[in-house]
């Protein structure tokens, strides 16, 4: 199943940009054309695996099937720690 | 707490895709033509491969770069007919090559003794077709034991494709296969397919996959 190495590479793509902060990751939007070949159920499963381990801390995957062959991370979502939590 | 949004619209495959451009360009910075050798499992990749590298290995420079998910068996079948180098990768499970596996195995190569080059990838009509590896062109194999509809079914690898090549057709008298009828599958998926038949057991065919290899294979400098 290729949709793992997929999900491997979403991750280092995320990492890339947020470094350790990846751990603050909360969500990130991936658009999975329906003509991309990428099933987007094993992604979503493969992705959930990927961001269940360190440094990321559960993230949540949030796939979108726009018409076409896209296949891109869109966005992330990140929570900032300088508010404190209430 | 907040939280924060950040747009990023990054293609998923860049990283493939620029490793397969660096692929490309040292190619053709060697003057080597690649062509990427698809299909499912046992369509006669390896077969009809023994018998191009008995005919031409010598004679149009062929290195082959052979995938397969465990044992190099593939490798050293094709090494036995030919001194030119065969180099296997094992892709440990992957179901496909991807350009950085393509891109290392260059360096066991002797580039500047090479003018075509043709990868086998792993069998498998779905994964491989996702990954551009520098290929010039995809050669899919699709065998007359198969059905006629996998273009219809597997759509994506005969959309990339620029030729397929109907193996095995010594075995046309005993299976209930409609080649025309499996040439037109292909075409409803892809116009621009181009075909070949071929049996590498009898020779049928041979001789124009054999013309169409040379006819892509950049002249020796000489």
């Amino acid at each position: 199943m290729h949709e793992l190495s997929l999900a491997i590479e979403i991750g280092r793509l995320v990492e890339e940009k947020l470094g350790a902060d990846v751990s603050r990751c909360v969500s990130v939007g991936v658009e999975v054309g329906v003509a991309s070949g990428v099933e987007p159920s094993a992604l979503e499963f493969c992705l959930e695996a990927v961001f269940s381990h360190p440094p990321w801390n559960g993230a949540k995957a949030v796939l979108s099937s726009p018409p076409g062959d896209i296949f891109q991370v869109t966005w992330f979502e990140i929570e900032d720690d300088d508010s404190p939590e209430d | 707490m907040t939280v924060r949004k950040i747009e990023i619209r990054e293609r998923v495959m860049a990283r493939n895709d620029e490793l397969a451009a660096q692929v490309r360009a040292r190619l053709a910075g060697h003057g080597i033509t690649a062509l990427n050798l698809m299909s499912s499992p046992g369509a006669g990749k390896t077969t009809l491969l023994e018998r191009t590298l008995a005919e031409l290995g010598e004679p149009l420079d062929m290195a082959v770069v052979a995938g397969d998910c465990q044992t190099q068996n593939d490798a050293d079948r094709l090494a036995v007919h030919t001194g030119r180098l065969v180099q296997a990768i094992v892709t440990g499970g992957a179901c496909h090559l991807d350009a950085l596996q393509v891109n290392d195995a260059l360096d066991h190569l002797d580039l500047a003794a090479t003018r075509l080059l043709i990868i086998e990838n792993v069998g498998n009509l779905v994964c491989p077709a996702s990954w551009d590896l520098g290929e010039q062109a995809r050669v899919v194999l699709f065998t007359v034991t198969e059905g006629e509809d996998k273009p219809l079914k597997y759509p994506r690898m005969f959309e990339k494709a620029d030729w397929v090549v109907l193996t095995k057709t010594d075995l046309l008298p005993y299976v209930p296969f409609d080649i025309d009828v499996a040439e037109r599958n292909c075409l409803q998926v892809n116009p621009a397919l181009r075909f070949m038949r071929v049996s590498a057991t009898t020779g049928d065919g041979l001789s124009e996959w054999f013309a169409f290899l040379r006819s892509v294979t950049p002249l020796a400098a000489s």
